[in-house]
């Protein structure tokens, strides 16, 4: 078993190596390298993190038998939806939503969520779901190191996305002051209930896996700027009417409907999978989830082989 | 190459009365009038014939797909050259395992190395290129080497195909089976690494021995392949031929379609109406389509019965008693193929 100072050390390195502010879409963010496109690709799909939190944050409540405990958390519930509507972090998320230029009913009705983000930022609920308490909270520790990624991303908004108002910015100037907080009693709590070694070593591995899901949901959001085109090694064949379209690979023959030969269509190896997603989201507003079918399109025709991604 | 899991017929051997390359043009064309998009190339060791260029341009002119099915070895880089000058479409390249010591025992020939070569070419040619590993008891474990083999060298997709137990391979059963423990841990570590890697995509099919349902065999007798063989018979797979009693007719004799459509053999388990019970009544039937007849020939002598693997069968017996009797297998107990009998 650790001491206390070197099992506060061996949380802290966690964040040393895995933190999501050395992923590449967020150094590219703080360098003001991002395009409008992808800033708001981010801020749509990080909203739904966002809406995830109060939830976890109740499933961690409902496993705490202690009220000092739970009287501090339940601060987090409060910071994140408010005392009345129009308060709280979620909201100040949707701010910056409309001051990258988005609007406030896609966003709030998640029709832009990747299905990858989505997926990471459920295991994130479900680990919460079924660990215990201490392992909970240690998922929780990247605030550790989210007090110091949230001013410098304020400095680069401000130096690099002039055109985002600086009322969008709320959201990450309230987060520099409340991130520390929360982490610090968190920190604490898990220092002093971590009983031995098995305890510390399951809190590193929880940690551990918060930060590879918020690499994860990153690695979507980057993923979502591929431009797929028609694969060189895929065989179109047109049998009959369009909507008899075949596409030949090896060892595989794909039927396309209609739709997928829509989509198809677009990918032109110019325009990205979110903008090709959200452009099909657009013109057919009467399904529901269109933008998230199609991604899921994309990546299994990129999986078979149909669609590979330009350079 | 010898390989001791080799599931082709036994009576392979040099046919003196091959088709030339105009006949196969002949045969092409007629394939992709009756709706074929795929032809695949294979064997025995395709690229042994010298007239492989012109075959392969005979699949382009008639609009099919060609994948060509080698073992990697025989062919100099030029000679993929020409092929894919020809019009080649893409390759799928059998590795035996990525030890070479471990190759060598199975194979019975230093090949690892050629293979390795053969693959970079491919890819530097920009030719598809598909991995094929025949899983076994000795290399199930090595699941995570294959995967990474198939990143490093840009396959399009990774073939874990568990060993058939048809021909050659009947003869190392017991000491090529897994264990149920080695492949529930290689189908973790390929359902893991799904999750992370959209590429290559990971074909892993469960062996029929522990599936409990048999695969659906070519996608049902004479339904979805037509395989023509270097003289020119037209059989619904490569082992059917092994199976005595049953008549198929040669490409000199009738037309491809009607080869395909009338010939005995081909009537003999297309569709259900030859199915014995309990396959007759099955729900199961139109997926599976019975199973394997080649199986059901191999371990009943009867290829009209129900295929073995499948935990409805009477005979399932047998496949228990091999699975059980696998447990106790070992490397020493393979024999090569064409050792003769001592």
């Amino acid at each position: 078993m650790w001491s206390s100072e070197a099992f506060e050390q061996r949380l802290r390195q966690v964040g040393e190596e895995r933190y999501h502010d050395k992923h590449p879409f967020n150094l590219r963010m703080h360098d003001g390298t991002l395009t409008r496109e992808e800033l708001q690709t981010w801020v749509r799909n990080r909203y739904y993190y966002q809406t995830r939190i109060p939830v976890k944050d109740g499933l961690i409540l409902a496993k705490a038998h202690d009220p000092a405990f739970r009287r501090e958390w339940v601060q987090r519930l409060l910071d994140h939806d408010g005392q009345e509507p129009g308060e709280g972090g979620l909201e100040r998320w949707l701010d910056l939503a409309r001051a990258v230029g988005l609007e406030r009913a896609e966003v709030v009705g998640l029709r832009g969520v990747l299905p990858g983000v989505r997926a990471a930022c459920d295991d994130y609920v479900e680990f919460v779901e079924s660990n215990d308490l201490l392992a909970s909270v240690a998922a929780s520790l990247t605030e550790l190191f989210a007090g110091d990624i949230m001013r410098r991303r304020l400095a680069a908004f401000e130096k690099h996305y002039p055109w985002v108002h600086t009322e969008g910015l709320r959201y990450f100037q309230n987060r520099t002051r409340q991130a520390p907080r929360d982490a610090a009693f968190g920190l604490a709590f898990v220092l002093e209930h971590a009983r031995g070694s098995d305890d510390q070593t399951r809190c590193v591995a929880a940690l551990e896996r918060k930060c590879a899901i918020l690499w994860r949901l990153l690695d979507a959001v980057q993923a979502a700027g591929r431009r797929p085109r028609f694969s060189r090694h895929a065989q179109l064949r047109i049998e009959g009417t369009a909507d008899q379209t075949m596409v030949v690979l090896p060892e595989r023959a794909v039927r396309l409907n209609a739709s997928g030969r829509e989509i198809l269509e677009m990918c032109d190896g110019m325009r990205s999978a979110g903008a090709i997603a959200r452009a099909l989201g657009l013109r057919h507003p009467e399904i529901e989830q269109v933008e998230s079918d199609v991604h899921q399109f994309l990546e299994r025709m990129e999986q078979v082989g149909v669609l590979e991604v330009a350079p | 190459m010898r390989c001791t899991y080799c599931s082709n017929p036994l009576g392979f051997k040099d046919v003196p009365e091959a088709l030339d390359a105009a006949a196969w043009g002949r045969v092409f064309a007629e394939a992709a009038a009756l709706g074929c998009v795929h032809v695949g190339l294979t064997g025995g060791e395709p690229t042994l014939r010298r007239d492989l260029p012109e075959i392969v341009a005979a699949t382009a002119n008639a609009g099919l797909y060609s994948l060509l099915v080698t073992a990697g070895i025989p062919l100099e880089r030029e000679g993929l050259v020409r092929l894919r000058d020809a019009g080649l479409r893409s390759v799928q390249l059998s590795l035996q395992d990525i030890d070479p010591a471990a190759a060598q025992t199975i194979a019975g020939a230093r090949v690892l190395e050629a293979k390795l070569a053969f693959a970079a070419w491919t890819r530097e040619l920009d030719l598809p290129l598909v991995l094929n590993v025949v899983l076994h008891r000795h290399n199930l474990a090595r699941v995570p080497e294959f995967i990474a083999l198939a990143r490093k060298l840009d396959a399009s997709r990774l073939e874990l195909a568990n060993t058939q137990y048809h021909g050659w391979a009947l003869r190392n059963r017991a000491a090529l089976l897994p264990t149920r423990a080695q492949l529930d841990e290689a189908f973790r570590v390929v359902s893991e690494a799904r999750k992370t890697h959209l590429h290559p995509e990971l074909v892993f099919v469960l062996p029929d021995y522990f599936a409990d349902r048999p695969k659906p065999c070519m996608g049902g007798w004479a339904r979805k392949t037509i395989v023509v063989t270097p003289s020119g018979v037209v059989l619904p797979c490569h082992a059917a031929a092994e199976i005595s009693g049953l008549s198929f007719w040669r490409i000199d004799q009738h037309t491809l379609a009607r080869c395909w459509a009338d010939a005995p053999g081909m009537r003999a388990f297309r569709g259900n109406s030859w199915m014995p019970e309990p396959c007759r009544s099955c729900p199961e039937r139109t997926r599976d389509f019975g199973g394997c007849r080649c199986q059901a020939f191999a371990l009943l002598g009867d290829p009209a019965a129900t295929d073995p693997t499948c935990a409805k069968a009477p005979r399932h017996d047998l496949v228990l008693a091999a699975r059980a009797a696998a447990q106790a297998g070992t490397v020493a107990g393979m024999v090569l193929r064409g050792t003769p009998p001592n």
